[in-house]
């Protein structure tokens, strides 16, 4: 599928109650496009569940299950289980998480259905805090950010830790598919989600889901974001497919202190700080890279 | 293989369980294995291995996903099956209450075990009763025989169109779930024509017909779904006593419905009684009776819903009851107690509140016959000072 042929409706329906220029509901309309009505949803508490998912006025034009926040996984494997007693399971089940649901209340779920290979596909949309309570950090925020239960007061100069690295621990798993994407890069996107839609197995695809309240940035900031975070370094887009990881853009490792400057959430931080980021990247990157390597 | 007719076996209350599973024909089971349950989900991996079930076996990393899983299926409209204890129930908690709010007809058994801490693998019933408000309907089983009966006549009222909740299955840890007794396993054709296989009708996952389930609403709807439970939950009431008749009159096996009676006809004094000690009691009875003393004993099956109507015309023409206990709610008294005082209101029937069995301490002989003596000697409501006894309790004189 190409961006001309993505069809203009989709099961994700106008006139959700998200934030002016969020991004998780536009991953959210543009995943929808690709998968279609043959569809099953559901999605944990998170800005989604509220946004798109508040009775009566719901934006799934598909079924749709709302379960509890560390049991994503387990829900679509029930979903998908069921399904394939019913001689259904031509029916993609695909659940959207935020990075807290994800990688911490929810990882031990999703480590159980990806370690059973379920036939399910999980996107997770990481803003990269808990925003839907007020932005608090999460185990996927970044180094030195401002959050509200990571102040900039006294001794504290933001997040003191690194994020998990969730994709990698998909990897670890063996997963049948990984990847990540962000919507700026939509060709890439439509095609990994795409072919996702079309594969078999536990799908894991983890998007860049930029928060304007959160990260503290003005509502039409989102797409020159993520353009920014995967030219910096910030953001990697690679999948990982039948053993073998691809780096599907390298990053040009340039502009990391103006994409930074962008965001009040970082407006704090410090020379040193921004170093320790570098130094983080460069030491991901080649985490990332020598999956490349792997042979079969 | 297990035979298709009808055979009977000296089997636990565990094999008896999985049996009935297998008669009822689930088509997801997931379950994460604690003691006392485990053997459970043993026999049932065996019956799916061996292609006797035909069913997706889920082998979750914890409680919380098997609950998760079974209702999620549940959600997509097939019968399920799931089991557990103790520390896997309190784990599932919060998923359990979303299965009952969403009005999913699941089944699960549950081997009663007492929860932390002190820590123990011993009988207790600190696992299900908190969960007494989580919209489920609770079986408290006493023997093995029924341990399968109550499974099957699970599923026909849970599914029930007037009902549609899940039925928990309760039965004591190792007393029943580790003890055999000859238990009689209806054939596969009985089974089908008493519980015919599921076709969920009511809101569930289909793509050709888009549903929500278990989304957020605002409080008006919140009201009237709670609502709607309690009408169920009273729908239930008639429901399983009807069920329990169609059984008796198909099998010959009357387990009660929402309670049973022994030799209360014209007792003066009353013990009741939840799950496995019934049998027990049920010696002491004779035995007093010999002796001349009117005694008799209630056996509550249901818990929820609260049989109150039962229980008052089984007891309002006693002179002094006692309650058994097997788990207590601190700061108050015993949840059967609770229920039973509150059942009685505006009977001036003194009510004793024995606590005993916690942990699995051996309910003796000798306890059952110090309760009915301390019935015996009450004359009325004010004699009593303090309700509450913890029975045979290391460093407590009574």
């Amino acid at each position: 599928m190409k961006l001309s042929e993505l069809p203009d409706e989709g099961p994700y329906t106008s006139g959700d109650r998200a934030c002016s220029g969020c991004m998780a509901a536009n991953i959210a309309l543009n995943v929808m496009r690709i998968l279609g009505k043959n569809t099953i949803v559901s999605v944990p508490p998170n800005c989604m569940s509220v946004f798109a998912g508040t009775f009566p006025e719901l934006n799934w034009n598909v079924p749709y299950f709302h379960m509890q926040f560390a049991n994503l996984a387990s829900t679509l494997t029930g979903i998908s289980r069921a399904l394939k007693t019913l001689g259904k399971d031509d029916i993609v089940v695909v659940g959207f998480g935020g990075d807290g649901g994800t990688g911490d209340m929810g990882l031990q779920a999703l480590s159980g259905a990806a370690h059973r290979n379920e036939n399910i596909l999980y996107i997770c949309y990481n803003n990269e805090a808990y925003e839907n309570t007020g932005i608090q950090a999460s185990g996927s925020s970044p180094y030195g950010t401002w959050s509200s239960t990571t102040p900039v007061k006294g001794k504290l100069r933001g997040n003191e830790n690194f994020p998990k690295d969730i994709p990698r621990i998909m990897i670890a798993h063996d997963s049948s598919y990984v990847a990540t994407a962000s919507t700026y890069h939509i060709q890439d996107f439509i095609r990994k989600i795409e072919k996702a839609k079309n594969l078999r197995g536990f799908r894991y695809i983890e998007v860049l889901a930029v928060c304007n309240p959160g990260w503290r940035v003005p509502s039409h900031m989102g797409p020159e974001l993520m353009k920014e975070a995967v030219d910096c370094g910030y953001w990697f887009l690679f999948e990982y497919e039948n053993r073998k990881l691809t780096i599907n853009k390298n990053p040009k490792f340039t502009g990391l202190r103006e994409f930074l400057s962008k965001q009040d959430r970082f407006m704090h931080i410090t020379e040193a700080q921004i170093e320790e980021m570098e130094a983080y990247i460069q030491r991901r990157w080649k985490s990332i890279k020598s999956l490349e390597s792997i042979e079969e | 293989m297990i035979p298709q007719d009808t055979f009977r076996d000296m089997i636990t209350a565990n094999r008896a369980v999985a049996l009935a599973v297998l008669r009822a024909k689930p088509k997801v089971i997931s379950a994460y294995p604690i003691s006392p349950m485990t053997s459970i989900v043993e026999f049932l991996a065996e019956f799916v291995a061996e292609g006797e079930l035909d069913a997706e076996y889920v082998r979750v990393e914890g409680e919380h996903s098997a609950m998760t899983v079974v209702a999620a299926a549940e959600g997509t409209g097939v019968r399920t099956f799931t089991s557990t204890a103790s520390q896997g129930l309190a784990y599932m908690h919060e998923v359990v209450s979303a299965a009952g709010g969403m009005r999913l007809p699941c089944v699960m058994f549950v081997a009663n075990r007492t929860l932390m801490s002190p820590g123990g693998i011993w009988p207790e019933l600190s696992d299900s009763m908190p969960e007494r408000d989580a919209s489920w309907i609770q079986i408290y089983i006493d023997d093995n025989q029924q341990s399968f009966d109550m499974i099957l006549q699970a599923y026909r009222i849970a599914e029930d169109p007037r009902v549609l909740l899940p039925v928990m299955v309760c039965g004591d840890g190792y007393i029943l779930t580790h003890s055999s007794e000859a238990v009689e396993i209806l054939g596969q054709k009985e089974v089908d024509d008493f519980l015919p296989s599921y076709q969920a009708e009511h809101a569930y996952l289909d793509v050709e017909r888009p549903t929500a389930q278990g989304i957020i609403v605002p409080p008006h709807y919140h009201m009237e779904a709670k609502w709607q439970i309690h009408q169920a939950m009273r729908n239930a009431k008639q429901v399983i006593q009807e069920v329990n008749d169609e059984f008796a009159k198909t099998f010959g096996r009357d387990h009660g419905g929402l309670i049973q009676t022994y030799k209360m006809e014209d007792a003066e004094q009353a013990l009741v009684v939840i799950g496995s000690i019934s049998g027990t009691v049920r010696e002491v009875v004779d035995e007093l009776r010999e002796k001349g003393h009117k005694v008799g004993m209630v056996i509550l099956r249901v818990f929820r819903p609260f049989p109150s109507e039962k229980i008052l015309a089984a007891l309002k023409n006693t002179q002094s009851i006692g309650v058994f206990d097997r788990s207590f709610s601190f700061g108050s008294a015993g949840q059967c107690f609770l229920e039973i005082r509150n059942a009685l209101y505006g009977l001036d029937i003194p009510i004793y509140n024995f606590i005993a069995g916690l942990g699995g301490l051996d309910v003796r002989e000798e306890d059952i016959r110090f309760m009915f003596e301390k019935l015996t000697s009450v004359k009325d409501v004010k004699d009593i000072d303090d309700p509450i006894i913890f029975v045979n309790t290391r460093g407590v004189t009574v």
